[in-house]
């Protein structure tokens, strides 16, 4: 059989696009004129990404940037070699010697014994910085699978996401990136969902469901004082997809849970995770926290979302500073409960087709839940079975990383997702659920593009669907 | 024996050793100099299981996919690292306890791993030569280091009957490379074993405390009153 050999895949040297950057700055954005937000200035800047990453290297980065003997073992963990097999500039060794050479060269004073001789070296211009970009932000998701497969426990993933955080405090990001992180800086939510819109939709999905169970006593209730449960959610909730907001609201009435949703600080995703800004990423956490505090709420709850879990779980107490003092947890893992407590009811045969479950990166490699999805879905399908590899040896669903807002990489991302959509094909189900927003978005891209004939869906609405009404029995 | 060789075989390793030594200190002192930040949320699971859990990854090669799906690169890896150990060993087995190479199984024993891993390198050394993604990544002391390991495994399988009587050429150029190596290795590659103790602790501490190293399909007990636990 004759081997494909595409060419270079062009990312790297996609221009950068600041237009965005300079329309934000003639306007006097409030994030861009108290500098919050940089904007790219043309000038010094390698010598400013050097003082960067000199003063930013924490100890199990600067590990990661020394260990790799470049074994090229991480090569065939990574969907875009995969998809690429003849393309060596898509492997996890070649995106990460990319700021390693740097590192090697400014930092590592091994390394500057003799440059050349292990390949170290600097960034000439800018031009060599938007390359850098090109690699980082173009062609890896930073799922983290390349880290679970190096033998010296090299945090690939990590290294990517820093490059990207000393990147975007020059401006040199992709215009989707700065755009996004403007919206959450600016509204509290990357989607810039105004206050009324949010207000309205959740009265709307409130009015949905005393309609579905015939009962005026349901509410959302909005910064209610003292509850169990503060509620977050992803704007796309809001902006996109609200039923998910109705089922979460129809399974807490019916848990009787005592539960909120706050006015201010309800968005827990967070684009710091993807542009590598950990002020960004301290703020937006720190609103969660602050809401939960401020409510007096005992627990954080957090609706289905791979990065908005990693990052209000997980990263943003670090980033902020802020020592945990409330559980914080999925929403998966209280409908887990809920179902083991016997407080809903529900019914796998109301859900009759075939489901698979694809294991967000997030989630998975970054973070603690694993069984905890499968044990809810075993309960409220009648077919649910595993797509291989899976759990944290999962293929990234091609959306994560905040790919999704970088258009100028979408045509490689659908490229590289051929491996994710063989993993769907080969299922043979009909519906693939994920507790991840941006997986619902990368899956349905490749369920189009691939022409597969499944559809993506949520935990939240399976067991919405499963749910036995009280009185109406099964 | 010459005199010659013998200060090859003892101050000149031992200087090269306090170089290796010292330069080995100045970069842990390096290393230490980067800061940690600590973890401020509710652990999952425990930092010290999973950063025993990432320390043993080198004796579990089922526990990534990369070496599960490879057992032959696996092999090699196992097979080389014996013979770089069986190597060193030599260097202090003929000048600190000759009597252990007057047996000759004891010769033969050492001579077939040492062998086996010189092979080892031959194939690395293809591999490295021939695979794009290697060749794309690998600098001149990737190279370098590579070669310098199967002129020494040659010269270790030649030197180790230990018969200076019969020519001291083995026993020259495997003591002369040996300290070679030891003023050569804190720059090159190869003292990845130095940080390998810093990555895989760091990323199991880490992986530890969210519950996702070590790996189980174990039931996990949902949090009910503030307390997570595994």
């Amino acid at each position: 059989m004759k081997r494909r050999r595409p060419g270079p895949s062009g990312v790297v040297e996609a221009p950068l696009n600041a237009t965005a950057q300079a329309k934000a700055k003639d306007e006097g954005r409030p994030s861009v004129a108290d500098g919050r937000l940089q904007t790219y200035e043309p000038g010094d800047n390698v010598r400013r990404f050097l003082e960067l990453l000199s003063s930013r290297v924490s100890r199990p980065l600067a590990v990661s940037l020394t260990a790799c003997v470049h074994c090229g073992l991480c090569a065939e963990s990574c969907h875009y070699f995969l998809a690429r097999p003849d393309d060596p500039t898509m492997t996890p060794v070649w995106k990460a010697d990319q700021i390693r050479r740097i590192f090697k060269r400014h930092v590592d004073w091994t390394g500057r014994v003799a440059p050349w001789w292990i390949k170290a070296g600097s960034p000439r211009n800018d031009e060599d910085l938007n390359r850098l970009k090109n690699v980082v932000f173009g062609t890896c998701s930073a799922c983290r699978r390349c880290t679970y497969n190096c033998p010296m426990g090299v945090d690939t993933g990590l290294l990517v996401r820093f490059t990207r955080g000393l990147l975007t405090e020059l401006g040199v990001v992709p215009e989707g990136v700065f755009n996004v992180s403007r919206d959450q800086w600016e509204t509290g939510n990357q989607m810039a969902v105004s206050e009324q819109d949010y207000l309205e939709t959740l009265e709307w999905m409130r009015d949905d469901v005393r309609t579905e169970l015939g009962d005026d006593s349901v509410e959302i209730p909005i910064d209610k004082d003292g509850c169990d449960v503060l509620y977050t959610i992803n704007p796309r909730e809001i902006k996109f997809d609200p039923r998910s907001i109705a089922q979460a609201a129809k399974i807490f009435h019916l848990a009787g849970e005592s539960w909120t949703m706050p006015k201010w600080g309800w968005d827990q995703t967070n684009f710091g995770l993807f542009s590598g800004d950990d002020n960004l990423g301290a703020f937006v956490a720190r609103n969660v926290y602050e809401a939960a505090e401020r409510l007096r709420a005992k627990r954080i709850v957090i609706s289905e979302c791979g990065h908005g879990y990693r990052s209000t779980r997980w990263e943003g107490y670090t980033w902020a500073g802020y020592d945990q003092k409330l559980p914080t947890e999925s929403v998966v893992v209280t409908l887990k409960r809920y179902i083991e407590e016997g407080r809903i009811t529900v019914d796998p045969s109301k859900n009759p087709d075939a489901v698979t479950f694809h294991d967000s990166c997030n989630i998975a490699r970054s973070g603690d839940l694993v069984e905890e999805p499968r044990e809810v879905l075993r309960r409220v399908c009648s077919d649910f079975r595993e797509m291989f590899p899976n759990r944290r040896e999962n293929f990234c669903c091609t959306g994560g990383g905040g790919l999704l807002s970088m258009a100028e990489y979408r045509p490689l991302r659908l490229e590289v997702g051929k491996i994710k959509a063989d993993q769907l094909r080969a299922t043979g189900a009909k519906l693939v659920c994920t507790m991840c927003h941006n997986c619902i978005d990368g899956l349905n891209d490749l369920i189009k593009h691939y022409k597969l004939p499944m559809r993506v869906v949520q935990v939240l609405e399976l067991v919405s669907n499963a749910l036995v009404l009280p009185g109406k029995g099964a | 024996m010459s005199g010659f060789l013998k200060i090859l075989e003892n101050e000149v390793q031992i200087a090269a050793l306090i170089f290796m030594a010292i330069v080995y200190i100045l970069r842990l002192a390096w290393i230490f100099r980067f800061r940690t930040r600590r973890d401020r949320t509710f652990a999952a699971g425990r930092e010290s299981t999973g950063a025993g859990y990432s320390l043993m990854n080198i004796a579990m090669p089922g526990a990534m996919e990369s070496t599960r799906k490879r057992p032959g690169f696996y092999a090699q890896f196992v097979i080389f690292h014996l013979g770089v150990a069986a190597a060193i060993a030599g260097t202090l087995i003929i000048p600190y306890a000759p009597g252990l190479f007057e047996r000759r199984p004891s010769v033969l024993l050492f001579q077939a791993v040492v062998a086996a891993a010189f092979v080892v390198g031959i194939i690395r050394l293809v591999r490295r030569l021939t695979n794009p993604v290697l060749r794309s990544v690998s600098s001149p002391d990737d190279y370098f280091s590579l070669v310098l390991l199967i002129v020494w495994f040659a010269a270790a399988v030649l030197a180790m009957p230990n018969q200076p009587g019969k020519g001291e050429g083995p026993l020259i150029v495997y003591f002369g490379l040996t300290a070679f190596f030891l003023v050569y290795v804190p720059f090159s590659k190869i003292c990845h074993y130095l940080y390998y103790p810093f990555t895989r602790y760091y990323l199991g501490r880490s992986l530890g405390h969210r519950g996702a190293f070590p790996p189980s399909t174990k039931r996990r007990v949902a949090p009910v009153h503030g307390e997570e636990r595994t």
